[in-house]
């Protein structure tokens, strides 16, 4: 199969996951497919292969493609949440950060204190109001304790 | 002579009005209404400056009697300033709004992946259930816009334990809420939050908020004010609790308040025993004192309408100022050529 086609495939494998319940039964579509994948991951011990995702997938019943597997993790990798690393012939998938460290960094974000200055003007609107600075550190510090 | 009284319209604007406006409680009680009067002194300030540096070459010129060549020359370089005060606002707004918008769509990926989606499917079912008990006991007295609830697809819930809500705006907004804060509140408290948040991103607060931080940007330093921005953020907050009480009641959305306010207060609860050194600072302080006026106004009934059309006819008066101070002249001069009757 030369390059191009298998390419196409894959657009097509998402083009059909794309379109939710159009014909397709069974597996999770777009958002709901990453974060399933992402979900494999984080609770693996170890790197995983597009093919060892995809079986695990595959024995909790969603009928899913090979190449739509490998597409999600491509564009997670995209995202910058998965490091895909070349061990022999196949690539290796985990996480770049623990699904705590994430956690804590939105919530951190979330309550106004991101690192840079800027962040002030993007504001989320949290329930309570912003928090102020020594607030966020003591924050910092329970998240850290807990993660 | 124009140019003056426009210039002194525009320095009182920015400089004397903010600091009183923002210690003012009278604000804080049409808090809607108040935002809109905090955007008319801005815009009216704006205003001013602009007609300034477009009028005083003119004015300037005609009282030095210069030749027609320098009275040229003096409008070209007002209109250019002018268009530079212009583009300056403009590319500031763009700026910020830019940037916001990259970071709320990188939070909001993120998000998607982190959702643990039974509960928030769960929690929309809840939800729902209990909206529709409301709807048979009482039909509100007064029809309210919008959902009362986020959109099932655009609850999520973060598997954390610090008590936490919040809304994360844009074309495809998200209310986000803790794991911590499900089990602390309960779902009467809960539905208020959430109506809280979902008032936020229907009336598009982020954009009000961002508009005066662009603003605030753009000024030069001297004429900065660091307690407008203060003051409409307070006022946003004050204007989401209307919203929410007045689905919701006055109860839930206090305890709610208390609750989840603690719960991120440095030194109390679960953070004075995080065994950090957590001393307060001004901003710390000025923040506690915030959610201590909003929980105060919340033992106070909703804001009164004709008290919201005060504040409102007030704005737009302070927005009419600049044309008038501009008009000034020549309605004088009108009324003096006028046949005595």
């Amino acid at each position: 199969m030369s390059y191009c086609s298998q390419v196409a495939v894959t657009i097509g494998n998402v083009a059909a996951a794309g379109t939710a319940g159009a014909g397709k039964v069974g597996g999770p579509v777009g958002g709901a497919l990453e974060r399933d994948v992402m979900a494999r991951l984080w609770d693996s011990t170890e790197p995983l292969t597009v093919r060892q995702v995809h079986e695990q997938l595959r024995t909790d019943g969603d009928d899913l493609a090979y190449t739509t597997v490998m597409t999600v993790l491509d564009r997670l990798a995209k995202k910058g949440v998965v490091r895909q690393e070349r061990d022999g012939r196949a690539y290796h998938y985990s996480p770049v950060q623990t699904r705590e460290e994430l956690t804590a960094g939105l919530m951190l974000e979330a309550l106004g204190s991101a690192p840079d200055p800027s962040a002030r003007d993007a504001a989320l609107v949290h329930f309570v109001g912003r928090v102020g600075p020594q607030g966020v550190a003591a924050l910092r510090a329970a998240l850290d304790a807990a993660g | 002579m124009t140019a003056f009284a426009l210039g002194l319209l525009g320095l009182v604007l920015s400089l004397a009005v903010p600091a009183p406006l923002a210690r003012s409680r009278w604000t804080l009680a049409t808090p809607a209404a108040s935002v809109v009067l905090w955007q008319a002194v801005v815009l009216a300030s704006v205003l001013s400056a602009v007609a300034v540096v477009l009028i005083a070459p003119e004015e300037i010129s005609g009282a030095l009697r210069a030749g027609p060549t320098a009275t040229a020359w003096g409008l070209v370089g007002a209109l250019a300033v002018a268009l530079l005060i212009v583009a300056r606002l403009a590319t500031s707004l763009v700026g910020v709004m830019r940037r916001s918008a990259a970071r709320r769509e990188r939070h909001r990926e993120l998000l998607d992946l982190l959702d643990d989606a039974e509960r928030s499917a769960a929690l929309a079912g809840d939800l729902a259930a209990a909206s529709e008990d409301d709807d048979d006991r009482a039909r509100p007295a007064r029809p309210t816009r919008g959902a009362a609830h986020p959109d099932p697809s655009e609850l999520r819930v973060l598997g954390a334990p610090l008590p936490l809500a919040y809304g994360l705006p844009g074309r495809s907004p998200r209310v986000v809420v803790s794991d911590g804060a499900l089990r602390l509140l309960d779902t009467a408290q809960l539905r208020a939050v959430l109506a809280h948040e979902q008032a936020h991103l229907d009336a598009r607060h982020d954009v009000v908020l961002e508009s005066f931080a662009a603003f605030h940007r753009a000024v030069p330093r001297p004429l900065r004010n660091e307690r407008a921005l203060g003051a409409v953020e307070l006022l946003l907050e004050a204007a989401a609790d209307d919203a929410a009480r007045r689905r919701c009641g006055n109860a839930p959305l206090r305890s709610a308040l208390e609750l989840l306010g603690a719960a991120v207060d440095p030194g109390v609860g679960a953070l004075a025993a995080a065994g950090t050194e957590a001393e307060r600072t001004a901003d710390d302080r000025a923040v506690a004192a915030q959610r201590a006026q909003r929980l105060d106004r919340l033992r106070r009934p909703l804001p009164r309408r004709w008290r919201s059309a005060g504040v409102l006819a007030l704005a737009a008066g302070v927005l009419v100022l600049p044309p008038v101070v501009l008009i000034a002249p020549w309605l004088a001069d009108a009324l003096a050529t006028l046949p005595p009757p």
